[in-house]
């Protein structure tokens, strides 16, 4: 093996640390993006995976966590799930595994969701799953997959039978998701929920929340007034000038 | 003696032709010497002892024998020796006669430049064209000017004489007119440029000092009326000067700088001159004034914006007072009425003193539109006032009449943005009209909708138009109802139901209240009798919306007939079986809501004159702690007693804003069927196109909020009838 200069070595270790993969791997994908980072992840997770997965295991490990009762996994089968991960259930990772699992339901995971989920993660076992926890976390940090996570999270943390997401619900997600972003007006936008709405969200207001934050500066200078925000979203720009919160320039 | 002509020979011998080139030039001299002596005695006035055959052959000889350049120099420079000389004798004319001598000289040359033009009119013809040469005319003329009106001496005295005329005349002065118009004259002959140059120029530039000093006196002794009366007098008599003596081009510039100096230099300062200004003209409907105005400050770049513009500030201020003042919303007619007063007094303005003029017109228009807009009650108050005149006020008035007043109103209707809100309140005024039966006729009230309908629609006024079949249908069904059942119903009170379609009506849910025995029994007969011929009807009783005749007998055995509303009839009949009812008993008995209760028995109890129940303790408002009793001691000169009048009033704050509410709900659905009629034909259409797209359907109704059409938006997207579109967020697709 050929040596590697100290710069590219930490990268190795970077890119290693950040996925879980393999240091055969890091290489591969440093070398196919010219050495660069951000290039390797991108190279990385659009590679399909190609694991093979014994499905004898995956049953085995449903019928694990799943209801005594019931052919899926509820509250007390997901909490035994996140111990034996050693994850708290309300880390963000347990959202990015609900999105992989394509789960319809906050706290459930049918038979087909939970098997299909491990299937395209790429483990046939608990061991194999932790030894995965990093690289799904890293997938935050694509901005296509965070977005499908975002709008996935909408639809999965409503309750059934609701179009909307309760408010409480909302700023719990939002809270979330957000820290993995830094928004600086994400307590002002909680607060202003509050004060000012207090009502549920519904769906385009959440999707169009997360082009407002991407799109807009936090000192609102390019905001559009007529840029077809949902309405509260004008309110809450309203809401900042009008409390001195931000000093809005045109 | 010797002839002058060539020798002759004695015996005729035919020659061959030979050109003569070399004429004698004795001979030219000789002859150039008669024609300068003639010249000369043309201009000494002695032409008559002259021989103009004899001068034109001695002409024609010299230009045929190519002596024409000598014979034009001649001449030039013979006639400028003759002008120099008519110069100084011009020169020399003592203080007014130097005009009359200029023009008695000028008129001189011109006929001595007419004869010695045509004394050489062969040279004119051949040599001057071949040589390039001023024409013999324009050459007389061309040397008057150089040596006449352009001489030092001259020049500048014609000029100020001809001024200091003028001058004199605007000052009241009679002076010879027919004099001025030879001299212009002369100047226009010589070459408009000359009359231009000479003296119209200096004529303009003295003018407008003349005219700039005096319109800085006007302005400053005069008021608005009589400074206009000064500059249209000063106009009309520069207008008159340049027909009587000055060239006709010349008007159109005169009249620029009177236009300048007397009207768009002290425009402003004249429509804002305190106490006579423009606004003092309008108040005080000066249309001698205002038209003389109109008529002037036309003639000056933006005089008539600066006229409109002064009056829409004044419309809209005064109109904002009108429609904001606190006294004139106390009556919501005679608020309405000041506005159509207001609206016949600038269309009167208009129309007499300004032409008619189209812009201004507009102006009136939107001005009205400002405030009227300013009030949200105007829609109300328009509807109070046309229910004030199907009521009452056109009782007895033609069908001309009723036409003009129902014109007027609806130019009023069209200045309102929210038609919508005025459809509302004009179905609950209607139907009170209807209800009631205090239509002054059928026709005004039909009229009045066909000409809602031309300006809005069949759909705004298809329910309105569904009350009036309702009433229709409602008379017949009573006459065969009566007819069918006359004798089941015997001796009973008699009934008149309404039937009122759910929906075209401005019906309240009523809550049921106990009707007294005989009224009940009469309406089950006929409940009964209307389900039976109308299957799959629905029958709820409006008690809150009906009125009764009752026949009361008082202390002293006197007898009225009381119109009372249903409920009043309710609390009156239980007076048959009781002396003295609590406020408690009545409220159980009848069941009526609380608020009409205590409406009803206020008028009942508390008016005088209709106080046909007495209450203790007596005070002016009614209290759940009261009791009730008949009142013997009523009497009334009349023997049919009006209590509790239905008439329309106008709505409480609460009530108001209570309708506004149910406006606002109705706008919703219409907001949603406009995005889904446009998103339908156009399937993919941007934020702001929808936004303007449905403000222009529903404008004729009332005035989008682009919030509202936002929040629909989002509303028709959470019901997914649309959605976003994945790559640019301002576009929206229809799902079908």
């Amino acid at each position: 093996m050929y040596k590697l200069g100290r710069g590219n070595r930490d990268k190795v270790q970077q890119f290693m640390t950040i996925t879980g993969a393999s240091e055969k791997v890091a290489l591969q994908a440093l070398k196919a993006s010219d050495w660069h980072l951000e290039g390797a992840f991108d190279f990385f997770y659009s590679q399909p995976q190609v694991s093979v997965v014994n499905t004898r295991h995956l049953e085995d490990i449903f019928n694990r966590y799943k209801e005594p009762d019931a052919d899926m996994i509820m509250v007390e089968g997901i909490s035994q799930f996140c111990n034996d991960l050693q994850v708290d259930p309300q880390d963000i990772v347990m959202l990015v595994i609900s999105w992989h699992m394509k789960a319809a339901t906050m706290c459930e995971f049918t038979r087909q969701e939970f098997i299909g989920g491990l299937q395209s993660i790429g483990v046939d076992s608990i061991e194999k799953f932790r030894g995965k926890l990093p690289s799904l976390r890293a997938e935050l940090k694509d901005d296509n997959k965070f977005r499908d996570i975002y709008n996935f999270a909408f639809t999965w943390a409503r309750e059934k039978g609701q179009k909307s997401l309760s408010l409480e619900t909302a700023i719990g997600m939002w809270q979330l998701l957000f820290a993995e972003r830094n928004w600086p007006l994400l307590d002002h936008w909680c607060q202003f929920l509050q004060v000012r709405h207090n009502k549920a969200i519904s769906r385009d207001t959440w999707s169009q929340l997360l082009e407002f934050v991407k799109t807009t500066d936090p000192q609102l200078s390019n905001y559009d007034d007529e840029g077809a925000w949902p309405y509260l979203i004008d309110e809450f720009v309203e809401y900042l000038t009008e409390n001195g919160l931000v000093q809005r320039k045109r | 003696m010797s002839s002058g002509g060539p020798p002759r020979k004695r015996n005729f011998k035919i020659e061959a032709f030979k050109n003569r080139v070399d004429l004698d030039p004795k001979y030219a001299e000789r002859t150039w010497k008669v024609l300068e002596h003639a010249i000369h005695e043309i201009y000494n006035r002695n032409a008559s002892g002259l021989s103009f055959e004899e001068l034109y052959r001695s002409a024609y000889n010299m230009v045929l024998h190519k002596y024409g350049e000598k014979l034009y120099d001649g001449l030039q420079s013979t006639m400028t020796w003759r002008l120099k000389e008519i110069s100084k004798s011009i020169e020399a004319a003592q203080g007014g006669l130097f005009l009359e001598e200029l023009n008695a000289k000028w008129m001189d040359h011109n006929k001595a430049l007419q004869m010695i033009r045509d004394i050489l009119m062969y040279m004119d013809r051949t040599y001057v064209p071949t040589s390039h040469r001023t024409p013999v005319h324009e050459l007389g003329l061309n040397l008057w000017r150089d040596h006449i009106i352009h001489s030092p001496m001259i020049h500048s005295r014609l000029v100020n004489t001809l001024l200091d005329l003028i001058k004199r005349e605007r000052m009241g002065e009679v002076i010879n007119r027919g004099l001025m118009r030879s001299i212009t004259k002369m100047l226009m002959d010589l070459g408009p440029a000359v009359y231009q140059d000479d003296f119209e120029k200096p004529f303009l530039d003295v003018s407008a000092r003349f005219y700039s000093v005096e319109s800085q006196e006007f302005i400053v002794c005069c008021d608005c009326g009589n400074y206009l009366k000064k500059a249209e007098r000063r106009l009309n008599e520069e207008m008159e000067r340049v027909s009587h003596y000055l060239d006709a081009g010349s008007e159109a510039k005169i009249t620029s700088v009177v236009e300048k100096e007397m009207i768009a230099n002290h425009m402003h300062r004249l429509v804002h001159m305190e106490n006579s200004g423009l606004v003092n003209m309008l108040v005080d409907d000066q249309y001698k004034d205002l038209g003389r105005m109109y008529s002037l400050f036309r003639r000056v770049p933006d005089g008539l914006s600066t006229i409109r513009d002064v009056m829409t500030s004044y419309l809209r201020e005064t109109g904002k007072q009108l429609v904001i003042d606190p006294e004139s919303l106390k009556d919501p007619v005679e608020f309405v009425q000041r506005l159509l007063n207001e609206k016949d007094k600038h269309d009167k303005i208009i129309s007499v003193a300004f032409g008619n003029d189209k812009t201004f017109q507009n102006a009136l228009n939107s001005s009205f539109e400002y405030f009227l807009n300013l009030n949200s009650r105007s829609p109300e108050f328009i509807s109070l006032y046309v229910d004030d005149k199907l009521r009452k006020g056109l009782k007895g008035a033609t069908e001309e009449d009723v036409e003009v007043i129902l014109d007027k109103v609806m130019m009023l209707f069209r200045y309102l943005q929210e038609k919508d809100v005025f459809e509302k309140y004009y179905k609950q005024h209607l139907a009170k009209r209807l209800l009631s039966s205090k239509t002054v006729s059928d026709d005004a009230e039909r009229s009045m909708i066909v000409k809602l309908k031309t300006e809005c629609g069949y759909q705004f006024t298809s329910k309105l138009e569904g009350m009036f079949t309702d009433m229709k249908t409602s008379q017949d069904t009573m006459q065969d109802f009566y007819a069918k059942k006359s004798e089941e119903l015997g001796d009973g009170p008699t009934l008149d139901v309404h039937i009122l379609t759910t929906g075209s009506w401005p019906t309240q849910p009523s809550p049921p209240c106990n009707l007294p025995t005989e009224i009940l029994t009469v309406c089950e007969k006929f409940r009964a009798y209307y389900l039976g011929t109308h299957n799959g009807r629905r029958l709820t009783w409006q008690t809150n919306m009906g009125t009764a005749d009752i026949k009361a007998t008082f202390g002293k055995g006197q007898k009225h007939e009381l119109n009372v509303s249903t409920y009043q009839m309710c609390v009156l009949m239980l007076f048959n079986n009781a002396d003295g009812l609590t406020y408690k008993d009545i409220e159980r008995d009848t069941e009526i809501p609380a608020s009409d209760l205590k409406r009803c028995l206020q008028s009942l109890a508390c008016v005088k004159g209709k106080n046909v129940l007495r209450k203790e303790p007596m005070s002016k408002d009614i209290s759940e702690d009261d009791t009730f009793y008949f009142n013997d001691k009523f009497t009334s000169k009349l023997v049919k007693v009006k209590i509790g009048t239905v008439v329309a009033q106008k709505e409480s704050e609460p009530e108001k804003q209570e309708t506004r509410q149910r406006v606002e709900e109705d706008r919703k659905p219409q907001i949603e069927a406009a995005i889904v009629r446009i998103m339908k034909s156009r399937r993919v259409l941007d934020h702001n196109s929808i936004v303007a797209e449905v403000t222009k359907q529903l404008q004729a109704r009332f005035l989008p909020n682009p919030v509202v059409i936002k929040k629909r938006i989002e509303s028709l997207i959470e019901r997914e009838f649309l959605e976003r579109d994945k790559v640019d967020r301002k576009l929206y697709r229809y799902l079908a």
